[in-house]
């Protein structure tokens, strides 16, 4: 359990970091809130229309894309560790899996799921 | 039952499980639900850590955390007209909630009639990543599955190119 | 470097499987390939990969009535004859699949060729599905069955109602996919393995966990009576079955059914012959509720797919029924066989049905109403025979194989009974279902022939020949059903 104490101690030291000027600013700053003070980029470009708006469906293939390709590497980190004790019917095993995930790479970068349009 | 800094950790852990999820399921914003979702898959992550199965925590944290949670935001962001909807449009919730409170009261009967004030059966070896990887590409073990999840994933990248590109 | 046993890996028993994944494989990189107006090439080549899967499955046979069953993978995967079966069926479900979405695709403007390397892999999953000898096999196999067919039921995208059934399939799928995975976990969690003889075992030896065990079944069995859509878990069926393109529907009306069905009998009858009386009666009662619902909701319909959706809910009941026959060892082989035999009675007459549909299916997905048959019987006489003999199967009427597959069932029932007798009263409840079922079903001949109208059908050669077959198919079973009903009830479960 030791090691798992220190990221612990980080976790509650990352909350804590930011925690405090937030607060430390809600506590002693003054507050004499104008309109420019309230808006979103009060030294920025003005935003214009809703925050809620539809973004493209691009964004959508680039995640689905993300998550098959994350979810190799669970699969292949695990075979990754073991590599110096596998036999070489485990390492064709795992090439196998890799190419299966190769083509479907090669599929959507033919399909052009890949590019930003 | 005495207090130890593992039980600590225990009661924040579920603590985030649980809040995260009743907030995902009360949450009327979707998008706010979602982040609830984030920070109950954390607390997830975190009791893995408590179970001692740090790779389990990993992947809950890489897949999950990361990855699902991102589509799901994304998957709001892009769907039209859902972004702003506020009012609940299911009315069958109190349905909903008697069947998942009995599904909550016969597990948790059957999990602690077998399980309180017990003690783990075995320790987790060490070097259980490097088992698990031999046993993944193992043909007495998951070879199976393994290649057919290869083949899956492949599936489901045609598929959401299908969908999304028509 | 110890290279391994090549016997305990047995890739000969999975050959039809590799044949048909590696295939698929060369298919998607062969479709990029070509240009856009020559999708029929992937068509044709699929049918090639699924032929060849076929002359595999075809030498399998006679292997088999050699040696007898065997394991591969070291017990991961089982081929005995239940699997052979099985899988002959979903070969030959896929070749229809193809031949009917041959002139239906280009039709109807959704001509993609990842129709048919989705359709190779979700046949894939099936066959994996019916060897799975694991839990952990069961749930990857059972997610490659649906995967592809969430997204085929939506392959008419600019359709609405495909998009909606899609949608539905896919979130009710999910869903019942995850009563799956939390089953297996608590069977995991009570026994100590996901091996389907292990948890056999370990239900018989002392250091079980029953009642975890218990809720574990319990789950596996919501997750798939889903797929088989049993009441209460049919709800999806009828919207999706409506929405998605015809020849998606034929196929997975019969594949996912047969699919779940094969994951079902082979968990229970495996794994679970300890508590059998408990999901005997479980599953009875759920087929009780399965062939009423289904049966009396059918009569309802004026749409024919509709009609055929609620048709197969029912169905799902009747097998069902001869699976909560299974629970008595003495008669497990007898109860298995018939359901085999039904399934394979189910799936020709079945997809000789939507094959008519199909063929009086408009360009624009309109004409699917049980009205837009009539006349049929004076402008295509045959056509109009054939399914008036998918209509009587499907009822139970004599010459045909859906009658042989209601004795089978309703035998292996009656057999059952001393064990349970709640049985009883729901091979009574079968038969009365069945009466009533032949009001809807005579309905459509009745359309047919005794109504004046255009009987407008478009029939290619392709949808000739799989009604041709499927036709003569259900009239072997039903004429001569003995040699095929030999064969299933060696089908026995290693």
């Amino acid at each position: 359990m030791g090691e798992w104490t220190f990221i612990a101690l980080l976790f509650i030291i990352s909350l804590i970091l930011p925690a405090v000027p937030i607060i430390a600013g809600r506590l002693l700053g003054p507050r004499k809130p104008n309109p420019l003070k309230n808006s979103t980029y009060e030294c920025g470009v003005e935003t214009v229309g809703d925050t809620w708006v539809q973004f493209k469906v691009q964004y959508y293939i680039f995640a689905l894309v993300f998550l098959i390709f994350d979810i190799e590497v669970v699969f292949l980190y695990p075979w990754a560790v073991a590599y110096h004790q596998l036999p070489l019917f485990g390492v064709v095993a795992g090439i196998v899996f890799i190419v299966t995930l190769a083509e479907a790479l090669i599929y959507a970068w033919r399909k052009g799921a890949l590019e930003w349009v | 039952m005495t207090i130890t800094p593992i039980t600590i950790a225990f009661f924040i852990m579920a603590a985030f499980t649980l809040g995260g999820s009743l907030g995902v399921v009360t949450n009327r914003n979707l998008f706010h639900a979602a982040l609830y979702l984030v920070l109950a898959l954390f607390g997830v992550a975190g009791l893995f850590v408590l179970l001692e199965a740090p790779f389990l925590a990993a992947v809950q944290v890489l897949v999950y955390v990361g990855a699902i949670a991102v589509l799901i935001t994304i998957t709001i962001m892009v769907t039209r007209r859902i972004m702003g909807v506020t009012e609940s449009v299911n009315r069958q919730w109190p349905l909903a909630a008697g069947v998942s409170a009995i599904m909550a009261i016969t597990l948790g009967f059957v999990v602690l009639d077998r399980f309180a004030g017990k003690l783990p059966v075995a320790a987790v070896p060490g070097d259980n990543i490097v088992r698990l990887g031999e046993a993944l590409v193992n043909y007495d073990a998951y070879l199976v599955p393994f290649e057919v999840a290869s083949v899956l994933l492949l599936a489901a990248m045609i598929g959401a190119i299908v969908v999304a590109r028509e | 470097m110890q290279l391994p046993i090549l016997e305990s890996i047995n890739l000969m028993a999975v050959l039809p499987v590799l044949i048909i994944a590696g295939w698929a494989c060369v298919l998607l990189v062969f479709d990029l390939l070509i240009p856009r107006s020559r999708k029929h090439w992937t068509a044709w080549l699929a049918l090639v990969g699924l032929l060849g899967a076929a002359v595999a499955l075809f030498f399998q046979i006679g292997h088999f009535a050699r040696l007898g069953s065997e394991a591969a993978f070291d017990g991961m995967v089982t081929v005995d004859g239940f699997s052979i079966f099985l899988q002959v069926v979903f070969v030959l479900t896929a070749i229809v699949g193809v031949l009917l979405a041959l002139d239906y695709l280009p039709r109807h403007g959704i001509e993609r060729g990842e129709y048919y390397v989705l359709l190779l892999f979700t046949t894939i999953g099936m066959m994996i599905m019916s060897m799975a000898a694991d839990l952990i096999v069961v749930f990857v196999a059972l997610e490659l069955l649906s995967i592809p067919l969430y997204i085929l039921s939506g392959f008419a995208g600019m359709r609405e109602t495909s998009e909606e059934a899609a949608l539905k399939y896919f979130l009710l799928g999910a869903f019942a996919s995850s009563f799956l995975v939390y089953g297996i976990a608590l069977t995991y969690g009570g026994t100590g393995t996901t091996r389907l003889t292990g948890i056999a075992q370990a239900v018989t030896s002392d250091a079980l966990n029953l009642p975890l065990t218990t809720v574990g079944m319990g789950l596996l069995l919501v997750g798939l009576g889903f797929k088989v859509a049993a009441v209460p878990f049919h709800m999806w069926t009828p919207d999706v079955y409506q929405g998605a393109p015809t020849p998606v529907t034929a196929f997975m009306s019969v594949g996912a059914k047969a699919g779940g069905f094969a994951a079902l009998i082979r968990v229970l009858v495996t794994a679970f012959p300890a508590i059998a009386s408990e999901w005997g009666t479980l599953i009875a009662v759920i087929a009780g509720l399965t062939m009423l619902l289904g049966n009396i909701v059918a009569i309802s319909q004026s749409n024919i797919k509709r009609m055929l959706a609620y048709s197969s809910i029912a169905h799902a009941g009747y097998i069902l029924l001869a699976v909560a026959a299974a629970q008595r060892s003495e008669n497990a082989s007898f109860a298995i066989g018939a359901v085999v035999f039904y399934l394979l009675a189910y799936a020709l007459t079945n997809l000789g049905a939507f094959t008519v549909a199909i063929a009086v299916e408009r360009d624009d997905g309109t004409g699917t109403e049980i009205d837009d048959f009539a006349g049929l019987g004076k402008t295509r006489p045959w056509m109009a025979l054939a399914m008036a003999l998918f209509m009587l199967s499907l009822t139970g009427m004599p010459i045909s194989g859906g009658l042989v597959g209601k004795v089978f069932v309703f035998q292996a029932a009656l057999q059952a009974v001393p064990g349970d007798p709640l049985l009883l009263a729901v091979v009574i409840i079968g038969v009365l279902t069945s009466v009533v079922s032949a009001f809807y079903y005579l309905k459509v001949i009745m359309v047919m022939y005794m109504r004046e109208g255009e009987g407008k059908a478009v029939l290619p050669l392709a949808l000739k020949t799989v009604l041709a077959a499927t036709a003569f198919g259900t009239l072997v079973l039903g004429i001569i059903p003995g040699p095929v009903f030999q064969m299933a009830q060696r089908a026995m479960l290693k």
